[in-house]
Order: structure tokens, then C-alpha cells, then sequence
């Protein structure tokens, strides 16, 4: 057993000695400049960080993750072995506290981890076994919003060797219904009121307008025909045969 | 008298011009109307689709008002050359309906443009979009929009998150987070990374949302019809009321 190892310490009372690893399992997150993962958590998905450089000189383990809803930690017996119908993700979460999977080894998490590398485990990503109780230790998607809780078992054989913290509880989205999104009380723009108002009164003064004209239309008032003449009427000049002498009359 | 007959010729000069600005503006709508109805990059089927088409509408009698608008300017110019009473009358009667038509869909523009907001196509979409075969009108319009401007959903992929949807009916949370149009394709359609199109990495990826992409159409579309539409109506007004006054003092 590894004693050396910094941050680790031996759960005495147990009968089985398992480490336990001051490490508890995050969602993934790139670095701080960089935008988050947009498919962080979805509604049946999330999506943890690799425990890279956590199982240091656990060699020869198989390193599981196990999932449990955040009331059902405790039940969770860690001499529960994987690939059995007690861990077993179709059972999850009626008959299953908490199921195992995404098992891999210490090849698989490689230290230290490169840099610019996302090193990801996506928690709910295998939708083909998700009914088939030939595989136990399916990558199902997840049936509830959660809140989960994970933690990593490195298990040498059957038999438990060290261990995660519990993670924080993680909880899923759930998504809205469609009629939630308002629609209505959408409000009217100060430029459509000054446009409506403008062009309705623009053309009540055409009517008025048009109105007076025809109300006037055979009236020879407001000294209206003979301000302007036709074209083609005969311009008439008067001459003022009294007086030949006197200027000519003026034009018309 | 000699002032009365400059005046005569001002007031004949000025509406004559004034009816030359409406002919080329009338030509200038119908045209600017004619690409607004005919662009096929546009949005139009989203909007036929939120039922709300009327500014759709609006630029379709934006079409028969424009080449209106130069008929009656050419009756118009003929008529104040000519003084001839019935034929301005003619025209200020015409005027007046087009001027009325006009001044419908300017309002009708102005009006749909507010209640186009993002929850409106965010609805839309939301019950419409489905990638199944056959597609629809409102599948094959978000598809085409998301391809070209490389963007996803209305305010961004998180929108198939946080509400349900019609594509969620039929595509499973964990495979699907978004729809694959969502994902960057490569020049054969297929994502260039599928997991990380599915984890939301960005890059592989269109984290940003289509609705800026849609509303600068629809605004260059309302504002052309509504504003400039106002515009030509206040013109038009002027060269109205000034036929009008010419109208009363002709001689018959």
C-alpha cells in the first residue's frame, strides 16, 4: 500500500482497507480565460473532469465512477462489486442506490495531464445500453434532474483500494415548457405611435380639404374663377377709345 | 395681371415638380418593395410561419402604391399643364386612396416589426423545428439560416436546454443536446467533431444565436417600407393641398 503518498490516509476502520483520496471528483472546467463547455450539463448529461494524477501508484486497478443520487450516498456499500445487478444502471434509481461505470484504468489517466488537453468524462453519453441488462455497468443517461453525487473506486480484483471523496451535488436542467415563454405585452415603439398619428392626421386635413373643395365646387366665391385663367382663353384688352391719347388699357 | 400670372406659372412649375418627386419616389417604393418580397436569402418563411405576415403585406401594397403613386404623378402633370378641373379632381380623388392604402401598410410595417421579438421566434422555432423527414417549412428555414450564418437557435444552443421542444420529442437529450446543424459541418455536412459538437466545445460548435441574423432583415425590411413610405406620404401631402388651391382658382 502506498503510504507515502501525499494527502492520503487509511480508513482504519474498516475491515477492508481502502484509501481514501483527499480528491473529490468536479465538473469539468477549462481555464479560467476560456469559455465554458456549452454542454456542461444538460438534461440528462454532465460532464466531470478526468481524475488525472489522483491514483498515483495504483497501478493494476480498474478505476470506477460511482453515481448516487445526493440522499443515497451512505447507502452505498463499497463492497458492492460492478458488473452486478446490486450496481447495475438499468436498476438505477428505484431498485439501484448507486450504480458504477465508465470503468478504466490508470493508462487511461495519464500524469500529468497536457497542456491545452480537455480530458473530459461525459456522464450519461451511452443511450444504446440504457435498457440492456446485459450491460450493468452502462454509461446510461441519467432519468432525473438530480441533484447526483460521484465519487472514483479503484478496485484491485473485486476487492476496494482507494477511493474519492464525495463530489459536490451536481444537479441536471431541466427544461421549461414552451408556453412559459412570454410572447405577449410586446409594447408599441415611440416611432410607430408618431407615425401613426402624424399620417392620420396628415390625411384627416386631405378629406377636410377635398371636402371643401366639393362643397364649393359650382360657387364662384372666395373670388376663386378669376384669379387664375385658362391658358387658352382670349386675352382680352380693353382700350379705352375715349381717350387715344391716354395710355392703353392694361392687360387683362 | 402680369404677378397673377407669374404666380399662376410658380404654383403650375412647383407642382409639376412635385409630382415628378412622387413618380420617382412611387417608382423607388415599388422597386425597394419588389427585392423585399422576392429576396430569397430572406426571412419570409419564418414569418409566413408565425402567421403574422403582415409585413409581408404591407410590402406587397407597397408594390401597387408605388407604380400608383407614378401613374397619378403623369395624370398629375398632365391635369396642372392642362388646368383642367376634371382631371385634377380625378387625380385628388385617386391620390386620396392611395395616399389611404399607403398610409395602411406604412402603420401595418411599422406595427409587425414590434411584435416580432425574440420570443416570438424563439416560439416558433421551438414547435417547429424538427429534423425528422419530411422536413418542414420551418426545419428546412432554420436549417438554411443556421448553415449560412453559422449560428444556433435564437439566443443560442442553450435555447433546446432550457425549453422543451418538438425536436426533443424525437431526439434523446444525451445524443442530442442540440440539433446537429448546431455542430461545425465540414464540407460534406458531417460535424467535424461530433463529441466535441456534443460537449460544447467551442469550435466545434455555433455557440452564438441566429437572431441577430434575422432581426437585421426584418428592421431593414420595416424601415424601408414604413419610413420611407412616410416619407413619400408627406410629400405627397404637400403636393395635395397645393393642387387643391390650384384646383379652386382654375376658371371653368
Amino acid at each position: 500500500r502506498p503510504g507515502a503518498a501525499p494527502g492520503v490516509r487509511s480508513l482504519s476502520p474498516w475491515l477492508l482497507t481502502a484509501v481514501e483520496l483527499r480528491y473529490a471528483p468536479v465538473l469539468a472546467r477549462r481555464s479560467p480565460e476560456d469559455p465554458q463547455l456549452g454542454g456542461l450539463t444538460t438534461a440528462s448529461t454532465f460532464v466531470l473532469e478526468q481524475p488525472r494524477c489522483v491514483f498515483e501508484g495504483f497501478n493494476n486497478t480498474d478505476i470506477w465512477l460511482v453515481v448516487a443520487l445526493d440522499g443515497a450516498t451512505s447507502a452505498f456499500n463499497i463492497t458492492a462489486r460492478p458488473g452486478t445487478a446490486e450496481t447495475a444502471f438499468q436498476g438505477f434509481p428505484d431498485k439501484v442506490p448507486a450504480y458504477m461505470t465508465l470503468n478504466a484504468t490508470l493508462a487511461n489517466y495519464p500524469c500529468p495531464k497536457p497542456e491545452g488537453e480537455i480530458a473530459v468524462l461525459r456522464v450519461g453519453s451511452e443511450t444504446s445500453c440504457r435498457q440492456d441488462a446485459a450491460r450493468p455497468s452502462c454509461n446510461g443517461p441519467l432519468p432525473v434532474p438530480g441533484p447526483y453525487r460521484v465519487k472514483f473506486l479503484a478496485l484491485q480484483g473485486s476487492e476496494p483500494v482507494a477511493m474519492t471523496d464525495w463530489s459536490v451535488p451536481i444537479t441536471l436542467r431541466t427544461a421549461k415548457p414552451i408556453s412559459s415563454i412570454p410572447t405577449t405585452g410586446s409594447e408599441h415603439s415611440a416611432g410607430m405611435i408618431a407615425l401613426t398619428t402624424i399620417l392620420s392626421i396628415l390625411f384627416a386635413i386631405l378629406l377636410a380639404g377635398l371636402m371643401a373643395m366639393l362643397v364649393f365646387w359650382g360657387s364662384d366665391s372666395c373670388g376663386g374663377s378669376s384669379t387664375f385663367s385658362k391658358p387658352e382663353s382670349v386675352m382680352v384688352q380693353r382700350y379705352n377709345t375715349h381717350h387715344v391719347y391716354d395710355q392703353p388699357a392694361a392687360r387683362l | 395681371m402680369a404677378k397673377s400670372d407669374d404666380c399662376v406659372h410658380i404654383l403650375q412649375g412647383l407642382l409639376v415638380f412635385g409630382n415628378v418627386v412622387i413618380g420617382m419616389c412611387g417608382i423607388a417604393l415599388a422597386a425597394e418593395c419588389i427585392y423585399f418580397v422576392s429576396n430569397p436569402h430572406g426571412v419570409y418563411p419564418l414569418l409566413k410561419a408565425t402567421e403574422n405576415n403582415d409585413i409581408y403585406a404591407a410590402a406587397w401594397i407597397g408594390i401597387f402604391v408605388g407604380f400608383a403613386l407614378f401613374a397619378l404623378a403623369i395624370l398629375g402633370i398632365v391635369g396642372v399643364i392642362k388646368s383642367s378641373r376634371t382631371l385634377l379632381l380625378v387625380y385628388i380623388i385617386l391620390m386620396l386612396i392611395t395616399f389611404a392604402f399607403e398610409m395602411a401598410s406604412c402603420i401595418t410595417a411599422a406595427t409587425h416589426r414590434d411584435f416580432l421579438t425574440r420570443n416570438v421566434f424563439l416560439k416558433q422555432m421551438l414547435e417547429g423545428y424538427q429534423e425528422s423527414e419530411p422536413a418542414n417549412e420551418v426545419t428546412k428555414t432554420w436549417d438554411e439560416l443556421m448553415l449560412q450564418n453559422h449560428c444556433c437557435g435564437v439566443l443560442g444552443p442553450s435555447d433546446w436546454q432550457e425549453y422543451t421542444s418538438a425536436f426533443r420529442l424525437t431526439h434523446n437529450d444525451a445524443d442530442y443536446p442540440w440539433p446537429r446543424k448546431c455542430c461545425v459541418l465540414d464540407a460534406q455536412g458531417v460535424p467535424v467533431n461530433l463529441d466535441g459538437c456534443k460537449l460544447g466545445v467551442p469550435g466545434y460548435y455555433n455557440s452564438n444565436g441566429c437572431y441577430d441574423a434575422i432581426s437585421g432583415p426584418v428592421n431593414k425590411h420595416a424601415w424601408g417600407v414604413a419610413w420611407f413610405g412616410f416619407a413619400i406620404l408627406c410629400w405627397t401631402f404637400c403636393v395635395l393641398l397645393g393642387t387643391m388651391f390650384y384646383w379652386s382658382g382654375i376658371e371653368y
